[in-house]
């Protein structure tokens, strides 16, 4: 008898849907329109790994509150991922450069 | 808090058209979505930009809205609006307004009357509910923290007011670990969005800055503070006491040491939880008297004369 002592490093794509709340074929789709990451196994199952829940939720939010659609979603996070990055360089540039004798 | 008044959330004029309203509530979803504006307070602006929404863009709710004004979903679909009206005024001062119309926040609460208001909204935002929001997880937050030389370097609690998602400001407190660094996130579980339908909340994440320092300078964990010595001192050679974020210490200024000259305290820099402290530089900066005396005029003008010393001659 075996125990889970560390949280799951990846998820089927049925516990993936249970915890999302999504339909698995949704994710599915999300997978196929590359918004969603996943890992094929030998016999053609989806595998997700945890840090892609956040991404569902995400997902989910923009699409209630701004009426995308799911084409337009992929370009808008990958957009607002590279505002993030670009800001976090710009937050360590300005500290550095800004600084003056005083 | 802001004005509850729709017109005045959506930013339009009471006499807008449906496309002046739809365009206005494009404009500041895209504006305030929690996704896309990191802000604590957008969450909630949004809320209220979409509630506003919900009732103006239904020409019906609008027709309603305009007649009963905040209080239009609790008056029955049957009511004269002129009658309505003249109740009102009959009643005026008496029971104020409690609550304000919640947007799918599960809690059931009783207003004044005590008619479970959720029941009553239950129907008009059901529908947007499971066709839009149904369980999702809440939005990841991030404000910023400022956080001086010596906090970053010592750490410790720090009590923290920020916007939480009803409008109201909470505060939290929060543990800062010693030896964050400019840019660094400190993650709080569970304090960011709300998630709708009962979905956790996302997280709040506190971006550390560093304030400005009249005498430290920081970049990453290496500390750079400016060491005044009087020219003699940096020709001699010294040992000074220096004040850093960690107390006192003692540099040794060899010999012939310029302006510009960076000594090493290794390991006096910021900590760092999980690997080799950063180190901290005693930049040399010589310093002249300001008024020479008389005694001390003379002898720079006799070293003045025996030096051969010249600082801008090319190598």
């Amino acid at each position: 008898m075996s125990h889970q002592l560390t949280r799951p490093s990846r998820f089927a794509l049925e516990d993936f849907a249970r915890l999302t709340g999504a339909h698995p074929e949704l994710l599915k789709r999300f997978v196929a329109l590359g918004l969603l990451e996943a890992t094929t196994d030998g016999s053609g199952e989806l595998w997700f790994v945890p840090s892609q829940l956040s991404r569902v939720a995400r997902i989910q939010r923009l699409r209630a509150g701004l009426d995308l659609n799911y084409a337009a979603l992929g370009l808008v996070m990958d957009l607002l991922d590279r505002i993030a990055v670009l800001e976090a360089e710009r937050r360590r540039f300005v500290r550095r450069g800004a600084r003056t004798w005083t | 808090m802001p004005s509850r008044d729709f017109y005045t959330t959506l930013g339009v004029s009471r006499d807008a058209s449906a496309d002046e309203i739809q365009k206005a509530y494009r404009r500041l979803a895209r504006k305030y979505h929690p996704d896309v504006n990191k802000d604590p307070d957008a969450e909630e602006r949004f809320k209220q930009v979409s509630e506003a929404y919900d009732a103006l863009s239904d020409p019906q709710q609008r027709k309603r809205y305009d007649a009963f004004g905040e209080d239009f979903r609790r008056v029955p679909p049957d009511v004269d609006p002129d009658t309505y009206a003249r109740s009102r005024a009959g009643r005026a001062g008496g029971g104020g307004r409690t609550r304000e119309p919640t947007w799918d926040t599960g809690a059931s609460q009783f207003d004044a009357e005590g008619i479970d208001l959720d029941d009553l909204l239950g129907g008009m935002f059901g529908g947007r509910t499971r066709r839009g929001w149904g369980r999702i997880p809440g939005s990841d937050q991030e404000v910023e923290l400022e956080l001086t030389v010596e906090e970053a370097y010592r750490g410790g609690n720090r009590k923290l007011t920020v916007r939480g998602p009803t409008g109201a400001d909470r505060t939290i407190d929060v543990k800062i670990p010693a030896g964050v660094v400019n840019g660094q996130r400190i993650r709080l579980g569970a304090q960011g969005g709300q998630g709708t339908g009962g979905a956790p909340a996302g997280d709040l994440y506190l971006v550390v800055r560093i304030a400005d320092h009249p005498r430290c300078r920081v970049s990453g964990r290496d500390l750079t503070v400016d060491l005044p010595l009087a020219v003699w001192e940096g020709a001699l050679g010294a040992s000074v006491s220096i004040e850093t974020p960690g107390g006192d210490a003692t540099v040794k200024v060899p010999k012939a040491s310029s302006s510009g000259r960076r000594l090493r305290l290794k390991g006096r820099g910021l900590p760092n939880p999980r690997g080799t402290p950063g180190d901290l530089y005693a930049e040399v900066r010589l310093m002249v008297p300001p008024r020479l005396t008389r005694e001390e005029k003379r002898l720079f003008e006799e070293l003045a004369g025996t030096s051969k010393f010249d600082p801008r001659r090319r190598a």
